[in-house]
Protein backbone atom coordinates (compact mmCIF):
# COMPACT_ATOMS: atom_id res chain seq x y z
CA UNK A 1 0.00 0.00 0.00
CA UNK A 2 1.54 3.01 -1.30
CA UNK A 3 1.45 6.26 1.32
CA UNK A 4 1.14 9.49 0.24
CA UNK A 5 3.74 11.78 1.66
CA UNK A 6 2.38 15.15 2.22
CA UNK A 7 5.27 17.88 -0.23
CA UNK A 8 6.24 20.70 0.99
CA UNK A 9 4.28 22.94 -0.55
CA UNK A 10 0.92 21.33 0.52
CA UNK A 11 1.80 22.34 3.93
CA UNK A 12 3.27 25.54 2.46
CA UNK A 13 -0.89 26.02 1.72
CA UNK A 14 -2.14 25.19 5.06
CA UNK A 15 0.31 27.86 6.33
CA UNK A 16 -0.57 30.42 4.40
CA UNK A 17 -4.70 29.70 4.76
CA UNK A 18 -4.02 29.28 8.88
CA UNK A 19 -6.06 32.27 10.61
CA UNK A 20 -3.26 32.23 12.15
CA UNK A 21 -0.57 33.72 9.73
CA UNK A 22 -0.83 37.66 9.98
CA UNK A 23 -2.38 38.61 7.08
CA UNK A 24 -4.59 40.94 9.46
CA UNK A 25 -7.71 39.85 7.49
CA UNK A 26 -9.48 39.43 10.74
CA UNK A 27 -9.76 43.53 11.18
CA UNK A 28 -12.31 43.08 8.04
CA UNK A 29 -15.65 42.66 7.13
CA UNK A 30 -16.00 44.11 3.80
CA UNK A 31 -18.63 46.59 4.78
CA UNK A 32 -21.09 43.67 6.68
CA UNK A 33 -20.26 45.73 9.67
CA UNK A 34 -22.44 48.98 7.81
CA UNK A 35 -25.04 46.47 6.75
CA UNK A 36 -25.57 45.32 10.13
CA UNK A 37 -26.17 48.53 10.87
CA UNK A 38 -28.15 49.73 8.77
CA UNK A 39 -32.39 48.94 8.29
CA UNK A 40 -31.16 46.15 5.44
CA UNK A 41 -29.90 43.81 8.88
CA UNK A 42 -29.38 40.41 7.40
CA UNK A 43 -31.58 38.26 9.56
CA UNK A 44 -30.67 34.74 8.73
CA UNK A 45 -27.96 32.51 7.75
CA UNK A 46 -28.66 31.94 4.52
CA UNK A 47 -28.83 35.39 3.85
CA UNK A 48 -25.05 35.83 4.80
CA UNK A 49 -24.67 32.97 2.47
CA UNK A 50 -25.80 34.53 -0.92
CA UNK A 51 -24.19 37.53 0.48
CA UNK A 52 -20.60 36.46 0.22
CA UNK A 53 -22.16 34.37 -2.88
CA UNK A 54 -22.47 37.62 -4.57
CA UNK A 55 -18.94 38.81 -3.22
CA UNK A 56 -17.08 35.67 -4.87
CA UNK A 57 -19.19 35.85 -8.40
CA UNK A 58 -19.15 39.68 -8.73
CA UNK A 59 -16.38 40.98 -7.09
CA UNK A 60 -13.63 38.71 -5.78
CA UNK A 61 -13.73 35.99 -8.68
CA UNK A 62 -13.51 37.98 -11.47
CA UNK A 63 -11.15 40.51 -10.00
CA UNK A 64 -8.81 39.41 -7.23
CA UNK A 65 -8.97 35.92 -8.75
CA UNK A 66 -8.45 36.85 -12.39
CA UNK A 67 -5.12 39.28 -10.82
CA UNK A 68 -3.77 36.34 -8.66
CA UNK A 69 -4.01 34.30 -11.94
CA UNK A 70 -2.33 36.48 -14.09
CA UNK A 71 0.60 37.40 -11.52
CA UNK A 72 1.72 33.46 -11.37
CA UNK A 73 2.18 33.65 -15.43
CA UNK A 74 4.42 36.64 -14.93
CA UNK A 75 5.93 35.36 -11.95
CA UNK A 76 6.15 32.39 -13.90
CA UNK A 77 8.61 34.48 -16.38
CA UNK A 78 10.65 36.25 -14.06
CA UNK A 79 8.28 39.48 -15.90
CA UNK A 80 8.65 41.69 -12.36
CA UNK A 81 7.43 44.88 -15.11
CA UNK A 82 4.14 42.91 -15.81
CA UNK A 83 4.01 41.61 -12.39
CA UNK A 84 4.04 45.56 -11.42
CA UNK A 85 1.22 46.24 -13.97
CA UNK A 86 -1.42 43.06 -12.34
CA UNK A 87 -1.11 45.08 -9.18
CA UNK A 88 -1.06 48.53 -10.34
CA UNK A 89 -4.62 47.19 -12.48
CA UNK A 90 -6.00 45.40 -9.73
CA UNK A 91 -5.02 48.51 -7.64
CA UNK A 92 -7.15 50.43 -9.29
CA UNK A 93 -10.04 48.40 -9.10
CA UNK A 94 -10.54 48.82 -6.11
CA UNK A 95 -12.73 51.49 -5.48
CA UNK A 96 -13.14 52.35 -2.12
CA UNK A 97 -10.04 54.04 -0.12
CA UNK A 98 -10.77 51.78 3.39
CA UNK A 99 -10.87 48.56 0.70
CA UNK A 100 -7.87 50.06 -1.10
CA UNK A 101 -5.65 50.71 2.06
CA UNK A 102 -6.59 47.14 3.70
CA UNK A 103 -5.70 45.42 1.16
CA UNK A 104 -2.34 46.78 0.85
CA UNK A 105 -1.98 46.87 4.17
CA UNK A 106 -2.54 42.90 4.40
CA UNK A 107 -0.77 42.17 1.50
CA UNK A 108 2.78 44.01 1.98
CA UNK A 109 2.43 42.43 5.39
CA UNK A 110 2.03 39.05 4.20
CA UNK A 111 4.82 39.65 1.80
CA UNK A 112 6.66 40.84 4.30
CA UNK A 113 6.21 37.65 6.57
CA UNK A 114 6.87 35.57 3.87
CA UNK A 115 10.08 37.68 2.83
CA UNK A 116 10.99 36.69 6.66
CA UNK A 117 11.43 32.97 5.97
CA UNK A 118 11.76 32.72 2.60
CA UNK A 119 15.09 35.23 1.72
CA UNK A 120 16.12 33.66 -1.53
CA UNK A 121 13.16 34.56 -3.84
CA UNK A 122 14.41 36.69 -6.59
CA UNK A 123 10.71 37.26 -7.87
CA UNK A 124 9.40 37.82 -3.46
CA UNK A 125 12.47 40.77 -3.20
CA UNK A 126 11.88 42.54 -6.39
CA UNK A 127 8.55 42.74 -6.08
CA UNK A 128 8.82 43.99 -2.26
CA UNK A 129 11.73 46.36 -3.16
CA UNK A 130 8.84 47.56 -5.86
CA UNK A 131 6.78 48.21 -2.90
CA UNK A 132 9.11 50.06 -1.07
CA UNK A 133 9.78 52.23 -4.04
CA UNK A 134 5.83 53.18 -3.99
CA UNK A 135 6.10 51.33 -8.03
CA UNK A 136 3.74 48.73 -6.43
CA UNK A 137 1.00 49.08 -4.01
CA UNK A 138 1.47 45.50 -2.13
CA UNK A 139 -2.15 44.67 -3.03
CA UNK A 140 -3.26 41.42 -1.17
CA UNK A 141 -3.70 39.35 -4.61
CA UNK A 142 -0.91 40.05 -6.26
CA UNK A 143 1.24 40.19 -2.80
CA UNK A 144 -0.50 36.41 -2.46
CA UNK A 145 0.57 35.30 -5.72
CA UNK A 146 4.30 35.91 -4.75
CA UNK A 147 4.16 34.65 -1.12
CA UNK A 148 2.49 31.63 -2.58
CA UNK A 149 4.83 31.24 -5.54
CA UNK A 150 7.81 31.86 -3.41
CA UNK A 151 6.98 28.37 -1.21
CA UNK A 152 5.78 26.10 -3.90
CA UNK A 153 2.20 27.01 -3.72
CA UNK A 154 0.59 26.57 -7.05
CA UNK A 155 -1.63 29.03 -8.49
CA UNK A 156 -4.92 27.20 -8.40
CA UNK A 157 -4.68 26.18 -4.47
CA UNK A 158 -3.38 29.61 -4.13
CA UNK A 159 -6.50 31.06 -5.66
CA UNK A 160 -8.51 28.78 -3.59
CA UNK A 161 -6.75 30.10 -0.33
CA UNK A 162 -7.64 33.45 -1.25
CA UNK A 163 -11.18 32.62 -1.80
CA UNK A 164 -11.69 30.62 1.01
CA UNK A 165 -10.17 32.70 3.36
CA UNK A 166 -12.07 35.62 1.83
CA UNK A 167 -15.34 33.37 2.58
CA UNK A 168 -13.97 32.75 6.31
CA UNK A 169 -13.10 36.37 7.10
CA UNK A 170 -16.86 37.12 6.40
CA UNK A 171 -18.07 34.70 8.25
CA UNK A 172 -15.80 35.61 11.08
CA UNK A 173 -17.05 39.53 10.98
CA UNK A 174 -20.45 37.66 11.15
CA UNK A 175 -20.28 35.82 14.10
CA UNK A 176 -18.52 38.58 16.03
CA UNK A 177 -21.25 41.12 15.05
CA UNK A 178 -23.81 38.16 16.55
CA UNK A 179 -25.48 37.08 13.55
CA UNK A 180 -25.20 33.90 13.53
CA UNK A 181 -23.61 31.12 16.24
CA UNK A 182 -20.24 29.53 15.35
CA UNK A 183 -21.97 25.67 13.89
CA UNK A 184 -23.48 27.96 11.56
CA UNK A 185 -20.92 29.68 10.16
CA UNK A 186 -18.91 26.71 9.46
CA UNK A 187 -22.54 25.21 7.73
CA UNK A 188 -22.01 28.03 6.14
CA UNK A 189 -18.46 27.64 4.89
CA UNK A 190 -19.23 24.16 3.80
CA UNK A 191 -22.29 25.54 1.68
CA UNK A 192 -20.03 27.74 -0.17
CA UNK A 193 -17.20 25.55 -1.64
CA UNK A 194 -19.11 25.17 -5.30
CA UNK A 195 -18.78 28.62 -5.48
CA UNK A 196 -15.54 28.99 -4.13
CA UNK A 197 -14.48 26.07 -6.71
CA UNK A 198 -16.26 27.76 -9.54
CA UNK A 199 -15.23 31.01 -9.15
CA UNK A 200 -11.59 30.09 -9.52
CA UNK A 201 -11.86 27.61 -12.28
CA UNK A 202 -13.62 30.74 -14.39
CA UNK A 203 -11.74 33.32 -13.33
CA UNK A 204 -7.80 32.03 -12.88
CA UNK A 205 -6.92 32.06 -16.60
CA UNK A 206 -9.09 35.31 -17.12
CA UNK A 207 -6.79 38.00 -19.29
CA UNK A 208 -5.74 41.19 -17.36
CA UNK A 209 -7.61 42.90 -20.03
CA UNK A 210 -10.90 41.07 -18.99
CA UNK A 211 -11.10 41.46 -15.22
CA UNK A 212 -14.33 42.83 -14.21
CA UNK A 213 -16.46 43.79 -11.04
CA UNK A 214 -19.83 44.60 -10.79
CA UNK A 215 -21.33 44.92 -7.54
CA UNK A 216 -22.75 48.71 -7.02
CA UNK A 217 -25.05 47.41 -4.16
CA UNK A 218 -21.76 46.23 -2.51
CA UNK A 219 -19.74 49.30 -3.19
CA UNK A 220 -22.64 51.69 -1.72
CA UNK A 221 -22.22 49.29 1.27
CA UNK A 222 -18.51 49.80 2.03
CA UNK A 223 -18.81 53.78 1.37
CA UNK A 224 -21.11 53.26 3.94
CA UNK A 225 -18.60 51.70 6.23
CA UNK A 226 -16.04 53.97 5.50
CA UNK A 227 -18.80 57.10 6.97
CA UNK A 228 -19.22 55.13 10.22
CA UNK A 229 -18.74 57.21 12.86
CA UNK A 230 -18.30 54.04 15.22
CA UNK A 231 -16.80 51.02 13.93
CA UNK A 232 -15.42 47.53 15.07
CA UNK A 233 -13.79 46.82 11.52
CA UNK A 234 -11.38 48.73 9.13
CA UNK A 235 -13.45 47.36 6.23
CA UNK B 1 20.02 56.04 2.79
CA UNK B 2 19.86 55.22 6.87
CA UNK B 3 16.48 54.10 8.68
CA UNK B 4 16.06 55.14 12.11
CA UNK B 5 14.16 52.74 14.00
CA UNK B 6 11.58 55.46 15.94
CA UNK B 7 11.09 53.50 19.18
CA UNK B 8 7.67 52.34 19.93
CA UNK B 9 6.06 52.50 23.53
CA UNK B 10 2.67 49.91 23.82
CA UNK B 11 0.16 50.74 26.23
CA UNK B 12 -1.95 48.26 27.59
CA UNK B 13 -4.81 47.86 30.09
CA UNK B 14 -8.40 46.97 30.85
CA UNK B 15 -11.30 49.07 29.58
CA UNK B 16 -11.57 52.28 31.47
CA UNK B 17 -8.61 51.91 33.24
CA UNK B 18 -7.05 55.33 31.96
CA UNK B 19 -5.12 54.69 28.75
CA UNK B 20 -6.08 57.58 26.62
CA UNK B 21 -5.75 59.64 29.90
CA UNK B 22 -2.05 58.38 30.56
CA UNK B 23 -1.49 59.77 27.30
CA UNK B 24 -2.89 62.64 27.33
CA UNK B 25 -1.24 63.65 30.42
CA UNK B 26 2.56 62.37 28.93
CA UNK B 27 2.38 64.33 25.53
CA UNK B 28 2.74 67.08 26.65
CA UNK B 29 4.97 66.83 29.52
CA UNK B 30 7.29 64.94 26.67
CA UNK B 31 6.49 68.13 24.10
CA UNK B 32 7.29 70.22 27.24
CA UNK B 33 11.04 68.83 26.91
CA UNK B 34 11.28 68.89 22.98
CA UNK B 35 10.06 65.38 21.96
CA UNK B 36 7.82 64.44 19.35
CA UNK B 37 5.27 62.29 19.83
CA UNK B 38 2.81 59.64 17.44
CA UNK B 39 -0.13 58.43 18.03
CA UNK B 40 -1.84 55.39 17.39
CA UNK B 41 -5.39 54.24 19.11
CA UNK B 42 -6.53 50.86 18.77
CA UNK B 43 -10.27 50.66 19.84
CA UNK B 44 -12.29 48.60 19.97
CA UNK B 45 -15.66 50.15 18.49
CA UNK B 46 -15.03 53.57 17.35
CA UNK B 47 -12.78 55.69 16.86
CA UNK B 48 -13.94 58.21 19.61
CA UNK B 49 -10.78 57.48 21.91
CA UNK B 50 -8.36 58.59 18.40
CA UNK B 51 -10.48 62.07 18.07
CA UNK B 52 -10.63 62.77 21.17
CA UNK B 53 -6.60 62.91 21.73
CA UNK B 54 -6.36 64.68 18.80
CA UNK B 55 -8.70 67.36 19.46
CA UNK B 56 -7.12 67.84 22.71
CA UNK B 57 -3.28 67.52 22.05
CA UNK B 58 -3.98 68.78 18.44
CA UNK B 59 -6.66 70.97 17.34
CA UNK B 60 -6.60 72.82 20.84
CA UNK B 61 -3.44 72.40 22.38
CA UNK B 62 -1.43 72.49 19.02
CA UNK B 63 1.10 69.71 20.73
CA UNK B 64 1.29 68.02 17.82
CA UNK B 65 -0.15 67.98 13.94
CA UNK B 66 -3.65 66.04 13.67
CA UNK B 67 -1.89 63.72 11.18
CA UNK B 68 0.13 62.18 14.41
CA UNK B 69 -3.47 61.05 15.79
CA UNK B 70 -4.36 57.73 14.15
CA UNK B 71 -7.20 55.57 15.42
CA UNK B 72 -7.30 52.07 14.08
CA UNK B 73 -10.38 50.12 14.06
CA UNK B 74 -9.26 45.86 15.33
CA UNK B 75 -12.14 43.55 14.42
CA UNK B 76 -13.26 43.18 17.76
CA UNK B 77 -9.78 41.68 19.08
CA UNK B 78 -8.06 44.04 20.92
CA UNK B 79 -5.35 41.68 22.01
CA UNK B 80 -4.85 39.97 18.31
CA UNK B 81 -3.84 43.63 16.91
CA UNK B 82 -1.08 43.93 19.04
CA UNK B 83 0.29 40.53 19.57
CA UNK B 84 -1.26 37.51 17.40
CA UNK B 85 -1.08 39.68 14.20
CA UNK B 86 0.07 43.14 14.81
CA UNK B 87 0.34 43.40 11.20
CA UNK B 88 -2.28 46.40 10.66
CA UNK B 89 -0.86 47.93 13.30
CA UNK B 90 2.84 47.50 12.17
CA UNK B 91 1.37 48.65 8.63
CA UNK B 92 0.13 52.09 10.36
CA UNK B 93 2.88 52.68 12.51
CA UNK B 94 5.29 52.25 9.70
CA UNK B 95 3.49 54.68 7.10
CA UNK B 96 3.72 57.42 10.29
CA UNK B 97 7.76 56.60 10.55
CA UNK B 98 7.68 56.93 6.94
CA UNK B 99 5.68 60.44 6.41
CA UNK B 100 7.48 61.14 9.93
CA UNK B 101 11.33 60.77 10.28
CA UNK B 102 11.23 63.43 12.75
CA UNK B 103 9.58 61.60 15.81
CA UNK B 104 11.00 60.87 18.62
CA UNK B 105 8.45 57.94 20.05
CA UNK B 106 5.37 55.89 18.86
CA UNK B 107 2.48 55.17 21.33
CA UNK B 108 0.49 52.73 20.42
CA UNK B 109 -2.77 52.15 22.74
CA UNK B 110 -4.21 48.93 22.73
CA UNK B 111 -8.22 48.62 22.59
CA UNK B 112 -9.43 48.02 26.39
CA UNK B 113 -8.30 43.93 26.91
CA UNK B 114 -8.21 41.76 30.15
CA UNK B 115 -4.71 40.78 32.11
CA UNK B 116 -3.06 38.68 29.62
CA UNK B 117 -2.90 41.47 26.94
CA UNK B 118 0.83 41.67 25.89
CA UNK B 119 2.39 43.35 23.20
CA UNK B 120 4.44 41.41 20.46
CA UNK B 121 8.02 42.93 20.52
CA UNK B 122 7.68 43.47 16.53
CA UNK B 123 5.37 46.44 17.56
CA UNK B 124 6.59 47.48 20.65
CA UNK B 125 9.92 48.02 22.05
CA UNK B 126 8.35 48.43 25.37
CA UNK B 127 4.96 48.46 26.70
CA UNK B 128 3.14 50.11 29.82
CA UNK B 129 0.24 47.73 31.83
CA UNK B 130 -2.21 50.43 33.42
CA UNK B 131 -4.96 48.60 35.89
CA UNK B 132 -7.33 51.18 37.87
CA UNK B 133 -7.72 50.81 42.20
CA UNK B 134 -11.84 50.08 40.65
CA UNK B 135 -10.98 46.64 39.80
CA UNK B 136 -10.28 45.53 43.25
CA UNK B 137 -7.05 45.31 45.34
CA UNK B 138 -7.44 41.74 44.14
CA UNK B 139 -5.28 43.09 41.00
CA UNK B 140 -2.31 42.86 40.54
CA UNK B 141 -2.36 39.66 43.04
CA UNK B 142 -4.38 37.53 40.21
CA UNK B 143 -1.55 38.26 37.99
CA UNK B 144 -1.98 37.89 34.25
CA UNK B 145 1.05 38.25 31.75
CA UNK B 146 0.24 42.00 30.93
CA UNK B 147 0.57 42.42 34.34
CA UNK B 148 3.57 40.58 35.12
CA UNK B 149 5.52 40.97 32.24
CA UNK B 150 5.05 44.73 31.34
CA UNK B 151 7.70 47.18 31.79
CA UNK B 152 6.05 49.43 33.48
CA UNK B 153 3.02 48.44 35.52
CA UNK B 154 0.76 51.53 36.38
CA UNK B 155 -1.74 51.53 39.39
CA UNK B 156 -4.63 54.51 39.08
CA UNK B 157 -7.69 56.30 40.44
CA UNK B 158 -6.05 55.62 44.18
CA UNK B 159 -7.90 58.64 45.29
CA UNK B 160 -11.10 56.43 44.96
CA UNK B 161 -9.38 53.19 46.45
CA UNK B 162 -11.27 54.16 49.98
CA UNK B 163 -14.89 54.11 48.11
CA UNK B 164 -14.20 51.05 46.11
CA UNK B 165 -12.39 49.01 48.95
CA UNK B 166 -9.33 48.61 47.90
CA UNK B 167 -6.22 48.56 49.92
CA UNK B 168 -3.44 49.79 48.57
CA UNK B 169 -0.80 48.41 50.83
CA UNK B 170 -2.02 45.23 49.80
CA UNK B 171 -1.60 46.11 45.87
CA UNK B 172 1.90 47.59 46.92
CA UNK B 173 2.54 44.39 48.29
CA UNK B 174 1.52 41.81 45.72
CA UNK B 175 3.13 44.13 42.96
CA UNK B 176 6.27 43.78 44.37
CA UNK B 177 5.61 39.96 45.15
CA UNK B 178 4.52 39.45 41.42
CA UNK B 179 7.12 41.66 39.56
CA UNK B 180 10.09 41.77 41.21
CA UNK B 181 12.51 44.66 40.71
CA UNK B 182 10.39 45.53 37.82
CA UNK B 183 8.98 48.89 38.29
CA UNK B 184 5.15 50.18 38.84
CA UNK B 185 4.10 53.12 40.45
CA UNK B 186 0.83 54.65 41.61
CA UNK B 187 -0.63 57.50 40.15
CA UNK B 188 -3.78 59.38 40.13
Amino acid sequence: MSIHKPSIEEISMLQLSDSFFPSGMYTTSSGLEALYYSNRKITDTDGLRDLIKVYLEHQIGPADCSALGNSYEHIQRKDLQKLVEVDNTIFSMKLIEEVRNASTRSGTQVLRCVGSFRTDNSILNGYQEAVRDKRASGVYPVALAVSGNALGIPKYKAALMMLYGFSVSMVGAALRLGVLQHFDGQRIIHELKPTISESVEKNIDRALTSMWQFAPDIDLLQIAHERMSSKMFIT
Amino acid sequence: MSSKRIPRLGIGGPVGSGKTMLIEQVVPRLSSRGYKAGIVSNDVVSREDAERMRRNLATERGLMSEDLVVGLATGGCPHTAVREDPSMNISVVEDMESKNRDLDLILIESGGDNITTTFSPALADYFIYIIDVSGGDKYPRKRGLGIESCDLLVINKIDIAPYVGADLSVMERDAKAIRGSKPYVFVN
